[in-house]
């Protein structure tokens, strides 16, 4: 086995590169699914056609939003609130994956302080790290706050 | 001679697949007028992109750079689509694929974790800085906000197209021969198994106060503009850093996880991202980038970087176009 060559891998990093591949791969699993529903007949929560059409003719998002939906744009993790449709089950797949490194970076951390690894202001770019990750996810970094 | 003859006939190939595909979307951005679907039922649309993804994947990891990188300008430049979304897109596949490839470079140990961390942090941050600013800019600026971005994009693009031409040389193992104290202070020195050598290979840093202060620049670009950042991070640790080139390449897939979903966000809640869009791109990439990496054991990629080349070349100076049309 490859692995058990060489210096032994820090925690850390390999509780980080198991979280965001099995969260991801959950993620994008989900999204994929959203999809198969979305084409054998899911409900819509955005009109398919118009949303084609407004990608296709160069319109912004906003205007897309407001036409395949019906709405201004919901900020936030609108998918959670909608998820008797087809297509915000398959945004909630891409939220997942969006969220496997925000999972990983705390994984980290903590593996980082169980085996107390050295030099300990790894720890704090990890938490540096973690709280901006965390708060971009919870949409606190956006121009909406 | 048969072998010969089967590499002219793949290149013919290849090459008449990217000409159609460029001269498809070329087509496409020019009949798609206001209001119009061009007749494409969600589940053409779907498969499209998938395909043109798959292959955008396929011709990145030929051509040695991330799919990001090349996801973002070719669809900017030859796709009527609104910029926010291509980049939105962009940044989340991007981080996608670099998700998804970090598990065996963590558990053998070739990424330094260390690394990570200290580079991580500035590139987040600025990423995020990156991605408001392409809030900002959209939500204020309007038509001279988009002109604004194609246009820098497209000087970019034309930066990296040269960056591989006349900068593309890179060192293995680079040989460090002072350690400053800032760097010896991070404790960055580490070791790893190099397989093909069959020994572990202990190296150490430099200059990591250079490098923390590019990679903030990098983020920047990387959020701004919704790329990939593994073209600039690679030089970045290599070459400024004087890390392995396999720890360069290693850590800049990690790290790209990390920052660009730090990005990722504030385009997802600025309303960027349409299922129908950001999922067949997703999945495209990441089939082409698998594809790509068993195509790569069987030829020689000199030809297809220099296709990649091209194809960033002319969709740099499409973007440029299309930014002067734009500019009111």
């Amino acid at each position: 086995m490859p692995e058990e060559k060489g210096p032994k891998p820090l925690l850390s990093g390999v509780i980080y590169g198991e979280c965001v591949y099995w969260i991801a791969l959950i993620g994008m699993l989900i999204g994929i699914i959203g999809m198969v529903l979305y084409f054998f007949g899911g409900k819509h929560f955005f009109d398919a056609e118009t949303v084609i059409s407004g990608l296709l003719s160069g319109k912004s998002a906003t205007v897309i939003w407001q036409e395949a939906a019906g709405r201004e744009s919901l900020h936030g993790h609108w998918y959670l609130h909608q998820l008797s449709y087809s297509d915000a089950i398959a945004m909630l797949g891409i939220g997942i994956c969006c969220l496997s490194a925000v999972v990983g970076v705390w994984g980290a951390f903590l593996g980082m302080v169980i085996k107390k690894e050295r030099p300990y202001f790894y720890w704090i770019f990890a938490l540096i790290l973690g709280i901006l990750l965390i708060l971009a996810a919870m949409g606190k970094i956006s121009l909406h706050h | 001679m048969g072998k010969h003859r089967r590499l002219f006939r793949w290149k013919w190939i290849v090459f008449l697949f990217i000409l159609i595909l460029v001269i498809t979307a070329s087509i496409a951005t020019v009949q798609a007028a206001p209001g119009e679907a061009m007749g494409m039922s969600p589940l053409t649309f779907f498969i499209v992109f998938l395909l043109a993804t798959t292959v955008m994947g396929i011709f990145a990891v030929l051509a040695g750079v991330g799919g990001g990188v090349v996801f973002t300008p070719i669809m900017m430049g030859f796709t009527p689509i609104d910029s926010y979304i291509i980049r939105t897109t962009g940044i989340f596949i991007a981080m996608a694929g670099a998700l998804v490839a970090a598990r065996p470079f963590l558990r053998r140990g070739i990424a330094n974790v260390r690394l990570l961390f200290y580079g991580a942090v500035p590139y987040a941050v600025c990423a995020c800085i990156g991605a408001l600013l392409a809030g900002y800019i959209k939500a204020t600026m309007g038509i001279k906000g988009e002109a604004f971005v194609r246009g820098a994009l497209g000087v970019i693009v034309l930066g990296i197209a040269s960056l591989f031409i006349f900068f593309g040389k890179r060192v293995e193992y680079p040989d460090v021969k002072e350690v400053d104290s800032f760097t010896e202070r991070l404790a960055l020195a580490m070791g790893y198994w190099e397989e093909s050598l069959g020994k572990v290979i202990n190296y150490k840093l430099a200059r990591a106060h250079i490098g923390g202060i590019l990679f903030c620049g990098v983020g920047l670009i990387s959020g701004l503009f919704g790329l990939g950042a593994g073209w600039a991070m690679v030089p970045v640790f290599n070459l400024v850093m004087l890390a392995p080139l396999k720890v360069a390449a290693t850590c800049s897939k990690v790290m790209i996880g990390i920052g660009d979903t730090a990005a990722v966000w504030p385009y997802i809640m600025g309303g960027g991202m349409f299922p129908l869009f950001g999922v067949p791109c997703m999945i495209g990439l990441i089939v082409g980038t698998l594809i790509g990496a068993r195509i790569m054991l069987m030829i020689k990629a000199g030809f297809i970087r220099w296709l990649i080349i091209i194809v960033m070349i002319g969709a740099g100076v499409r973007l440029l176009m299309k930014a002067i049309q734009m500019w009111p």
